[in-house]
């Protein structure tokens, strides 16, 4: 927590070399990923920008450990992802990262306390409340917890992942276009929170957006197409 | 945290995991019914036959323990060479008859002279023993639960018998009569079922039946000191098959709805099992989040069941007031592990299935 000292950017938090991801189609191979190179340090926001199919869920799904790379390396913090068998991957997931996603993926049947505690019994560090009330109280959710998904707006459920993913204090959040399912107002609200998170609590955050205006809240734009980076600017 | 979830997901599911518990209860019921109603029967059935007091049984070559179920009768005159048997004191020729009219009986047909001598007499609690032909004897419980009295009317065996008196039950069976009538009624005349027989003296038992056994080879001679013990469904071959039979249907009715209420429920709930092994959940939580459910369900199935059971036994004795359902701890123990077992063998392949699924796949489920 707190601002990212400046001997952790030296080492990134997250880096990738020549990552391949290739699917199967029948006995056509797609290769959404081709040969990515990336680091991205502890502390900063990423937005991921590209036209669709150009292989930014993918990378995501790979860096987090949900899915298995078919090539080069991925890092994250320290630990070679693509020496990992799903047990370990799956470890990982719960340990160093947290996912938010375009279409929130609450559970229905519980409410938003229930949400959030389940990430906290998978990790199976037990129950902190100052950890939940903090970020709870953070992401304006104190009033909304005794309710289900159904009872919430788009804009809440899309908090109450958020609480979700932060809840173990991940070592990088990993968005798959958050906004994607909010209107404007919404989307302003998750975004400046995500912002509030990563510079108040210094958490590492890599968004998948479309919308240009939602990628000027990262501290840094990639640029995406056809399964490579094509640049990697930093915003200002 | 599992349990709460656990709790939310049934509930939100209110009729399946209604239909599921009943499957369960139901699974449960049809056990502690069939084992209570054949433990109930045979257990009264040797009561009763303890009850006549004699010290030995002779029947005909491989009879049934459960010996009403065994008509093959024997000549009548066997009995008087029984009788000339050293330290015989008394021999008592029955005739058996299965009387199906107004739920299961078995009636005795006696000779009252000489099953008074084997059992020491009836008990009467009103009206006097056999004398004419169409009489009938009934015992307390019988009269109780049929509301008869003696001067009624008693149709049986396609007969009516005019009821004589009532006696204190425990001797062999609730219904008697003559038995020359029962011989005339089932065309088997100077025929027994059974012989009774009373030693001089009880120690002497052993001895009778080894003299006996030599007179009449192959015969089944039992000593019914004992006989309680005998009357189990092991002994029974062909009750124990369907005892057997009963409880593997029970089993697997409990199996398939639960691996079917189970399968549909991981097939709807497909992202949300994304949404756990995204959040970092291992295989063996999934299954145990599986399996946790189906115990829930099992558990509550259980106690739906023990409830439906008694509630069953309730409507049995008020419809058939003689029959004994016997549900014993052990068998509310067995019912219990066996609906638990096979709903967990059930839930195995959903469990399975769920815990394999692919993180990504699952996310992108409709
Ligand atoms: N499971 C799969 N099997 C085969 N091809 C796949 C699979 N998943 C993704 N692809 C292909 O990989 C490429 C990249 O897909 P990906 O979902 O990463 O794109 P994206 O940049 O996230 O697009 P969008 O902006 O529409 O979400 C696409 O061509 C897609 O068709
Ligand atoms: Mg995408």
């Amino acid at each position: 927590m707190g601002v990212p000292s400046v001997g952790s950017k030296l080492e990134p938090i997250l880096k990738t070399e020549n990552l391949w991801k290739v699917f199967r189609a029948g006995s056509l191979d797609v290769a959404a990923l081709r040969g990515i190179n990336l680091d991205i340090f502890a502390g900063e926001f990423v937005s991921v920008m590209g036209p669709s199919g150009c292989g930014k869920s993918t990378l995501l799904h790979v860096i987090g450990g949900l899915a298995r790379a078919s090539r080069g390396r991925v890092l994250l913090d320290g630990n070679d992802l693509t020496s990992l068998g799903d047990a370990g991957r799956t470890l990982l997931r719960r340990h160093k990262v947290g996912f938010v996603f375009q279409r929130f993926n609450l559970l229905p049947t519980l409410d938003a306390r229930g949400n959030i505690a389940l990430a906290q019994h998978i990790h199976g560090d037990g129950f902190d409340p100052h950890r939940f009330d903090v970020v709870t109280q953070m992401l304006g959710l104190r009033e909304r917890l005794e309710h289900r998904p159904s009872e919430l707006s788009g804009g809440e459920q899309q908090r109450v992942a958020i609480a979700r993913a932060i809840i173990n204090e991940p070592k990088i959040v990993l968005a798959d276009e958050p906004t994607g399912n909010l209107d404007t107002k919404n989307s302003e609200n998750v975004l400046g929170l995500l912002r509030q998170l990563n510079k108040d609590l210094g958490q590492t955050i890599v968004m998948i957006t479309h919308n240009p205006e939602a990628a000027a809240y990262g501290t840094r734009v990639l640029h995406m197409r056809d399964g490579l980076v094509v640049d990697g600017a930093a915003a200002n | 945290m599992i349990k709460h979830m656990i709790l939310r997901n049934i509930l939100y599911r209110p009729v399946r995991t209604l239909i599921t518990i009943i499957a369960v209860g139901v699974e449960v019921t049809l056990v502690l019914t069939v084992v209570g109603l054949t433990s109930g029967m045979l257990s009264d059935t040797a009561k009763r036959i303890e009850g006549i007091g004699a010290d030995i049984m002779v029947q005909p070559p491989s009879a049934s323990v459960f010996m009403a179920f065994s008509g093959a009768p024997m000549p009548i005159e066997i009995g008087q060479r029984l009788a000339q048997i050293k330290n015989v004191q008394a021999v008592a020729p029955v005739l058996l008859q299965f009387n199906s009219t107004n739920g299961l009986d078995i009636i005795y047909g006696i000779d009252p002279v000489t099953f008074g001598q084997v059992s020491g007499g009836f008990v009467f609690h009103a009206g006097h023993e056999l004398q004419a032909a169409d009489d009938i004897l009934v015992d307390d419980w019988y009269a109780k639960g049929r509301k008869v009295e003696v001067g009624d009317t008693l149709h049986v065996l396609g007969h009516d018998f005019h009821v004589a008196g009532i006696v204190e039950h425990g001797k062999g069976a609730r219904l008697f009569v003559l038995m020359s009538t029962l011989q005339d009624l089932s065309g088997a005349r100077d025929k027994a079922s059974v012989f009774f027989i009373r030693c001089d003296k009880p120690e002497q038992t052993e001895k009778v039946i080894g003299l006996i056994s030599a007179l009449l080879p192959h015969y089944e001679v039992r000593p019914l000191r004992d006989y309680m013990s005998l009357m189990t469904s092991s002994n029974l071959p062909g009750l124990k098959t369907f005892i057997d039979s009963m409880i593997w249907l029970a089993a697997a009715i409990g199996f398939l709805v639960i691996l079917l209420s189970m399968y549909t429920t991981i097939i709807e709930r497909t992202r949300e099992i994304g949404v756990l092994k995204s959040l970092g959940a291992s295989r063996s939580y999934v299954v145990r989040v599986i399996l946790s459910e189906t115990t829930a369900l099992c558990v509550a199935g259980i106690v739906l069941g023990f409830g439906m059971s008694y509630g069953v036994r309730m409507l049995f004795l008020a419809v058939f007031p003689t029959l004994t359902i016997l549900i014993t701890p052990i068998w509310l123990l067995k019912a219990a592990g066996l609906a638990i077992v096979g709903g967990w063998l059930g839930a195995t392949y959903p469990a399975w299935l769920a815990s394999r699924k692919d993180p990504i796949e699952a996310l992108a489920y409709e």
